[in-house]
């Protein structure tokens, strides 16, 4: 290279030594920690064992100068959290956003938490925020009314600045108020929060504080970090799923151009090279006897399910249901179901990892580096505070960067070669060997009595977990039974895990019925509905799409679901076009009412519901892990088609907000309703009525011309 | 195909670079790895996502499909080189003021699409806008807010 390109900063070596417990105590300032609530169980917040010295817990803390640090344990992954807790932080402290910086995803550096599948990671990390912020504040508050001899009410704090209120032009920086001094509080008491009505900055649609960097190709994702002496790894893949490894002959890759090492450790094999394309050249050279296991069929997947099928939990029941069944006036039974499918995130897993004597640093891309931290812990035989996981940018992840599969693969090899390994996935790697949402197979019976309302509703819930399958309406005889499943791939964590299958089922079964009984499927639903929020988002859905008064011309149709996942509640109307001859749905127009409590940034959150629109489509329409003989066929964005700028509908977006409840706000809520407001839409306009995802053009097709 | 290491000449965001590279390596592995500008990203590998997107001689490529070698002796621009003396282009500006991205990987290579569908059409309607970008995948499903982007960046290149 004859002149400088863009030259990038080398990543300077964190050592997992330099603690959290080494950067609080360099300097003075305020530091305001993590404390167990009284009423949290031990173990589930903080971290039992050597590394729970309390320093090391730290959520917050104000340099002596001013400025803000905030730590938290959530990484990045595009939902905006860097910025909504700077917004939140920066509300509980009067100061302006732009003096607040967050460090995310570090475990040397923020508490860990442990995460909570009910709480929204907005909410589960952004109220601690603000309680540390808040507890800093009222701390700061004292010193400055201690100083003036003052008491506390006649103080406040303002752009960075304590002031005294009677006398308007009396401040003192909060640098000045440190004075070099350091002070550490605990959380635990309650704080006051800044009511709703006082918010100033939370609320506000503040632009993402790292929008210049990603615009700018600036923001850095774990294949853009770069370590000196760093090689570059690829893993030799089994020929099929399940295989297992007999034996390897890694000779002749080893001769091969650029290798540094083949690295054969019980199931871990990979080339381990000075360039990331001579490590894949290089793998094709490994001579490798594999042992096929059982190969996994597409064609017997939901029998599979059915007959695997082991209760998970105990049965959730209110009332009787069979008694209820028994004495129904009429009843209703369907089965639903739903495909594999893939998280597919544009940017494939990957991970960065070197060791340093007994210490391991991995830079990873997941949305939970404590898990990562622990496998890769578990995986070398090391203690938790031995490995330090620094989360980079991650680019797209919805629950399938959960495992720590990567991080510990990349910190095998990093050392088995003793020198940082980077090891990323290829597309095809990615659609194939990550683990993948749930299939669902659903059972839905449900009896209306002598009113023509519904009085049972029985569930029956397989593989895909039982997660916002309770039906949120007053049915008086409820049950609810998940079952466990012997699957035929790798299942793992997925955006709101079943919550979006149930959610179908559920809101086309509903759909279903109003039909046969002729009523309108929004009454039909009102009429069970007593959460007014719910109501509330349903109400403002059907008036912004004009559902009372609006047909939609011949040929269209019109659909209708809800749903409550968390503290939110969700309704949506779909519009949607069949073409009648191929069974080829075309959405034309989503609208989606959204009520998650307190909006922390609107603008953020429209972005995120707008993009869980766009990915329930792709599943809702076409979206399919395909697999034949232990082989998965969609290896490719052409075999496994996301949605793209040709499917993207008119999306109206409409934030009835809760501002007293915490804020709940994320895309997966939206993602709930949407498979069933589209199959509900098909029904409308030809006549189909589909129980399937994606909803296969060829069932539609044969409905629609009968 | 036969691959060996050759000297290529390529000018990248103005500046000549003398690369001994194996010209067979596809231009995304080049200038991520040799040239250190990681703001072109390898989403596929198949060209199909269109995250590695980067202008030739103001031609939008996928260069995680095309070799090194074609690129010799010519000009080559990447999300890196867009800006020009500090100041963002317009197509940065309204990502920014549209805020058209969530995990912002799929960006740059978008924005790059976006650039060179300008180039050729300064006044696109939003079916243009669809058909010209319909080969970029975003995942985040950020798409409505991409067209609006390139809509604030034709109005903003027009005055």
């Amino acid at each position: 290279m004859s002149e400088d390109v863009g030259q990038q900063r080398e990543v300077p070596i964190n050592r997992a030594g330099m603690t959290r417990r080494e950067f609080l105590r360099l300097t003075g300032g305020v530091i305001v920690l993590f404390a167990l609530a009284p009423a949290a169980e031990p173990g589930t917040e903080g971290q039992p064992g050597p590394d729970s010295a309390e320093d090391l817990n730290a959520w917050l803390r104000i340099q002596p100068d001013g400025r803000v640090t905030i730590f938290a344990p959530a990484p990045e992954v595009g939902q905006g959290l860097r910025t909504s807790l700077a917004q939140m932080a920066a509300e509980e402290l009067r100061a302006p956003v732009s003096c607040v910086e967050v460090v995310l995803g570090d475990t040397a550096r923020a508490p860990r938490l442990a995460p909570d599948p009910d709480q929204p990671t907005l909410s589960a990390v952004g109220m601690r925020v603000r309680a540390a912020a808040a507890e800093a504040r009222e701390l700061l508050a004292a010193m400055a009314a201690e100083k003036w001899d003052v008491s506390r009410e006649l103080v406040k704090l303002d752009g960075g600045q304590v002031v005294l209120l009677p006398r308007p032009g009396t401040a003192v920086s909060i640098g000045e108020l440190i004075g070099g001094r350091r002070f550490v509080r605990r959380l635990g008491r309650p704080t006051p929060l800044t009511p709703p009505s006082e918010h100033q900055i939370i609320g506000e649609s503040i632009a993402r504080l790292d929008g210049p960097a990603i615009v700018r190709g600036q923001a850095r994702y774990v294949g853009d970090v770069l370590l000196p002496n760093m090689a570059y790894a690829k893993l030799l893949r089994p020929p099929c799923l399940g295989a297992r490894l007999v034996r390897a002959d890694t000779r002749a890759a080893s001769a091969q151009p650029g290798v540094i090492a083949v690295v054969h450790e019980g199931d871990l094999i990979a080339v381990v090279a000075s360039r990331p394309n001579l490590a894949e050249k290089a793998t094709r050279h490994i001579q490798a006897t594999w042992e096929e296991g059982a190969h996994p069929e597409m064609s017997t997947l939901y029998q599979g399910l059915r007959a695997s099928a082991e209760l998970a939990e105990p049965a959730r029941q209110q009332g009787d249901v069979e008694a209820a069944l028994a004495g129904a006036r009429r009843g209703y039974s369907a089965s639903y179901r739903a495909a594999f499918i893939a998280h597919a995130p544009i940017e494939p897993h990957g991970a960065v990892a070197t060791t340093e004597g007994a210490t391991v640093v991995v830079y990873a891309s997941t949305e939970r580096p404590f898990a990562h931290r622990e496998g890769v812990a578990e995986a070398l035989g090391l203690r938790a505070s031995q490995v330090r996981v620094i989360t980079t940018a991650v680019g797209g992840a919805f629950g399938g960067k959960d495992g720590p599969e990567i991080s510990v693969q990349a910190a095998r090899l990093a050392r088995a070669v003793g020198r940082p390994v980077m090891l990323t996935q290829s597309r095809e790697e990615e659609l194939t060997w990550n683990y993948f949402r749930p299939a669902a197979l659903i059972d839905v019976r449900c009896g209306v009595g002598e009113t023509g309302g519904i009085i049972a509703w029985d569930c029956d819930v397989f593989n895909c977990g039982a997660r916002g399958a309770w039906p949120p309406y007053g049915f008086p005889h409820r049950r609810l039974r998940s079952y466990r499943c012997n699957a035929a791939l790798r299942q793992g964590p997925w955006r709101g895990a079943g919550g979006p299958a149930n959610a179908f089922a559920r809101e086309v079964h509903l759909d279903h019925i109003a039909s046969e009984l002729g009523e309108d499927p929004i009454d039909f639903r009102l009429r069970h509905l007593s959460d007014r929020r719910m109501i509330r988002a349903i109400q403002a859905v059907a008036e912004r799409y004009g559902w009372r008064v609006h047909r939609p011309p011949t040929g269209l149709g019109v659909g209708f679901a809800c749903a409550r996942d968390g503290g939110s509640c969700v309704a949506e109307i779909a519009e949607v076009e069949v073409e009648r001859l191929s069974g080829q749905v075309c959405v034309r127009r989503v609208v989606v009412a959204q009520d998650s409590g307190l909006v922390v940034n609107p603008d953020n959150l429209r972005n995120q519901i707008e993009g869980a629109v766009v990915m329930g489509l792709g599943f809702t329409l076409r979206e399919a892990v395909r697999y034949e003989q232990g082989r998965v066929l969609t290896r490719s964005f052409a075999s496994y088609p996301i949605l793209t700028f040709r499917d993207v509908p008119r999306i109206d977006i409409l934030l009835p907000a809760s501002r007293d409840l915490p804020p709940n706000g994320d895309g997966t809520p939206a993602l709930y309703a949407i498979p069933a407001a589209v199959a509900n839409a098909v029904f409308d306009a030809v006549g189909a009525r589909v129980r399937e995802l994606p909803l296969p053009p060829a069932s539609i097709r044969a409905a629609a011309n009968r | 195909m036969a691959s060996q290491s050759e000297g290529i000449q390529i000018r990248v965001n103005g500046s000549l670079c003398q690369l001994e590279v194996d010209s067979s390596r596809s231009l995304l592995s080049v200038l991520r790895t040799e040239l250190r500008l990681t703001g072109t990203k390898y989403g596929c590998g198949a060209g199909e996502c269109g995250a590695c997107t980067v202008l030739v001689d103001g031609e939008a490529v996928r260069s995680c499909i095309f070799p090194a070698g074609h690129a010799h002796g010519r000009t080559v621009t990447t999300i890196e080189g867009l800006a020009q003396g500090g100041r963002l282009h317009p197509v940065q500006e309204a990502f920014l003021e549209a805020q058209a991205f969530q995990c912002g990987y799929c960006t740059p290579g978008m924005i790059m699409g976006a650039v060179s569908l300008l180039r050729k059409e300064p006044n696109p309607t939003e079916l243009e806008i669809r058909r010209a970008l319909a080969d970029h995948l975003c995942r985040c499903g950020v798409y409505p807010r991409i067209i609006r982007a390139v809509q604030l960046a034709a109005a903003k290149m027009s005055k």
